[in-house]
């Protein structure tokens, strides 16, 4: 069992991290030399107006004290309002509207690498050196060898080209509209009452035109996910067949499994029984490091489909000079990352309980 | 006279130093493996062909020159049904109508170089943080790692994107954000490797003898390291090739025009996506997939040459 008094360290030890990654954020605004006031008014307004926006923004006040400012408004998530993009708007808002999209790429993603490279690693070691393990292992250099923005154009010109199965980009059919409120008419004789709501949805296609009980719109958007998530899953299936397999070879030559098989265990329930939990461990670790390759992907391929994500949020974002939004995007990855890293640090005590110690 | 004695002596001890490698068990391993000899070889071949490009093509004509009224834009290769003359049009031919065989061999040039500074200036500045902060210990070690933790707390690609914010974009500026991404794993692994150098009891008897730091630093302990630094290092170098292009296929590497993969890549993408012209895309992205396959074969090589447990696993 993973102590309450581990999770409390593991979750101390990431303040004086996090208080860093605050520190680089707010140093991506004030390393940049850009004039913020500047950016926001444009280039022909008077030397008046921007004076007055750099007063509005705080920007005369000492370095320390907007320093102090930002970090109050980071705990709360506040990164102030975007300067082009969504002119005006919260930057908490841009962020809240695409990063479901972007976390529903690389769930997706995550899952094709961990349904298909954990058997295939497996397989791979059980069988070494037949010629599943040797296609297996060179599939799996070649696979960590391609770059997405490759295969991605690649994939994209053989089925949403040459087969024509799969759309090209986007993440639904343009024909669909998806009617995101509920309404109820009452009629009262005279009078219609209609009470209208928008509903509740996550954000992310395949789960709304569920809820929305949309099976039409449901398939166009598996479809249109399709392609996006095999890139960005197919690299990281490659990364998790490669670690399952050397895991499970050095699990396979410990004496608790030969001594498991000596006391009449037939060998499939000894590999998954005993095998599988221990060789689980490493790969755990990788599936957390490659967490945040797999965020860098989603930035490559959510360019490449033209999905729009927090990856291309945050490339339209530093063309723009919209610091803010780069501010806040560049923070919800690192956040994003060092939780599913602290997922993994918690898991992987779970399975090892030595670590905790 | 004696100098040329202790110059002799030097040569043979050099030689002895190269003979001794040769026949180490690292260097016998890692040539009795057939897939690190592979990457060995696309590895030398992707040199030629960038030097081969270095020398004879005119990176000027390459960046914008059209090639002559008769080619027209994005033709497909001259196997492929291209125009004549097919042996100009290998890989056929872009938007700005340049031939993309050419500077598809160009942009292993600028792969090579910018992959190689990448690594090179983070190999070494890893290398001196690590060594330095187990060496030191304490606060130093503390000041260091801590700073290396908070950049490791950020998605690789996406840390070298916050740093092209502030630096802007260009090749030079990605390959120092890109060195700021890669240094942290290096002082990482050296730090590692230097915490076990340093219990043995060689640097004790070292220090007893009155050497200071810098000697214990650069000459007991660095060599010591340099195992695990070379795997490291072959290993990133397929990665920084992969960011440095990514870098460029988003905008903020190479410049537009330049022969570099990242932004041919980027340039399929806009130009040749939609009217399925594979070749814009296919060409620059396989030489840059095989350069990458070739680092990652050697650099597994070598880690299982190195590590003896991958050994037995292996037999």
């Amino acid at each position: 069992m993973v102590s309450k008094r581990f999770v409390l360290k593991r979750l101390l030890l990431l303040v004086p991290v996090l208080f860093g990654v605050a520190t680089f954020v707010f140093a991506i605004l004030h390393l940049s030399g850009g004039d913020p006031a500047r950016i926001i008014v444009g280039q022909r307004a008077s030397e008046e107006t921007v004076r007055q926006v750099r007063q509005e923004l705080g920007l005369n006040d000492p370095i320390l004290v907007q320093y102090g400012r930002f970090l109050v408004d980071v705990i709360q998530f506040d990164f102030g309002d975007s300067y082009q993009i969504s002119k005006g708007n919260p930057v908490r808002e841009v962020i809240a509207t695409r990063l479901p999209v972007t976390l529903e790429l690389a769930l997706y993603g995550q899952a094709i690498g961990l349904l298909l490279g954990i058997p295939l690693g497996i397989l791979s070691a059980v069988k070494q050196d037949s010629v599943l393990d040797h296609v297996t292992r060179i599939g799996a250099l070649g696979g960590i060898s391609v770059p997405i923005y490759w295969s991605g154009p690649i994939l994209i010109l053989l089925f949403a080209g040459y087969f024509d199965v799969f759309p090209a980009a986007g993440r639904i059919g343009s024909t669909i509209f998806l009617d995101k409120q509920w309404t109820l008419a009452f009629d009262l004789g005279q009078y219609t009452l209609t009470i209208a709501e928008d509903l509740p949805l996550t954000g992310m296609v395949t789960v709304d035109t569920l809820l929305l009980g949309r099976m039409d719109a449901f398939v166009s958007a598996v479809m249109h996910l399709f392609l996006p998530a095999v890139t960005i899953g197919v690299y990281s299936m490659a990364l998790i067949s490669r670690m399952m397999r050397s895991s499970m070879l050095e699990v396979i030559r410990q004496d608790y499994m030969r001594t498991a098989r000596a006391k009449g265990q037939g060998a499939k329930i000894t590999i998954m029984k005993h095998g599988f939990r221990n060789a689980m461990i490493p790969v755990i670790t990788v599936v957390g490091i490659q967490f945040g390759t797999l965020l860098g992907g989603a930035v490559l391929t959510e360019t490449v489909f033209g999905i729009g994500g927090i990856g291309t949020l945050i490339v339209s974002a530093i063309n723009a000079t919209d610091y803010p939004v780069v501010q806040g995007a560049v923070l919800t990855f690192a956040l994003l990352f060092t939780l599913v890293n602290l997922g993994v640090d918690i898991t992987y005590s779970y399975l090892d309980p030595r670590i905790q110690q | 006279m004696s100098t040329d004695t202790s110059n002799v002596g030097a040569d043979r001890e050099g030689r002895g130093r190269i003979e001794r490698l040769l026949n180490s068990p690292f260097i016998s391993d890692l040539l009795s493996n057939r897939l690190a000899l592979i990457g060995i070889a696309i590895i030398l071949s992707m040199l030629l062909v960038a030097i081969y490009a270095r020398v004879f093509y005119d990176f000027g004509a390459l960046q914008s020159s059209r090639l002559g009224g008769s080619i027209p834009d994005r033709a497909a290769p001259g196997w492929a049904g291209g125009p004549a003359p097919a042996n100009e049009m290998l890989f056929g031919t872009d938007q700005a109508a340049r031939d993309i065989y050419k500077r598809t061999m160009y942009g292993a040039w600028i792969a090579m170089k910018f992959g190689t500074i990448t690594v090179g200036v983070s190999t070494v500045l890893g290398v001196t943080l690590g060594i330095i902060a187990a060496y030191y210990g304490d606060v130093t070690d503390n000041v260091i790692m801590r700073t290396m933790d908070v950049l490791l707390a950020f998605p690789s690609l996406l840390l070298a994107l916050a740093l092209v914010a502030i630096f802007g974009a260009g090749l030079w500026k990605a390959v120092i954000a890109l060195t700021l991404v890669y240094t942290p794993r290096f002082a990482r692994v050296v730090r590692g490797a230097a915490l076990k150098v340093l219990e043995d009891e060689y640097i004790d008897a070292t220090e007893a003898l009155g050497a200071k730091d810098p000697r214990i630093l650069f000459r007991h302990i660095m060599p010591n390291t340099l195992a695990p630094i070379t795997v490291q290092s072959t290993l990133n170098f397929g990665l920084a090739i992969i960011d440095i292009a990514a870098l460029s296929f988003l905008g903020f590497g190479a410049p537009a025009g330049s022969p570099s993969w990242g932004k041919m890549l980027a340039n399929g993408v806009q130009f040749g996506l939609q009217s399925g012209r594979w070749w814009m895309s296919f060409f620059p992205g396989l030489f840059l997939a095989l350069t990458v396959l070739g680092f990652n074969l050697l650099g597994d090589g070598m880690r299982d040459a190195l590590d003896p447990r991958m050994q037995d696993a292996m037999d």
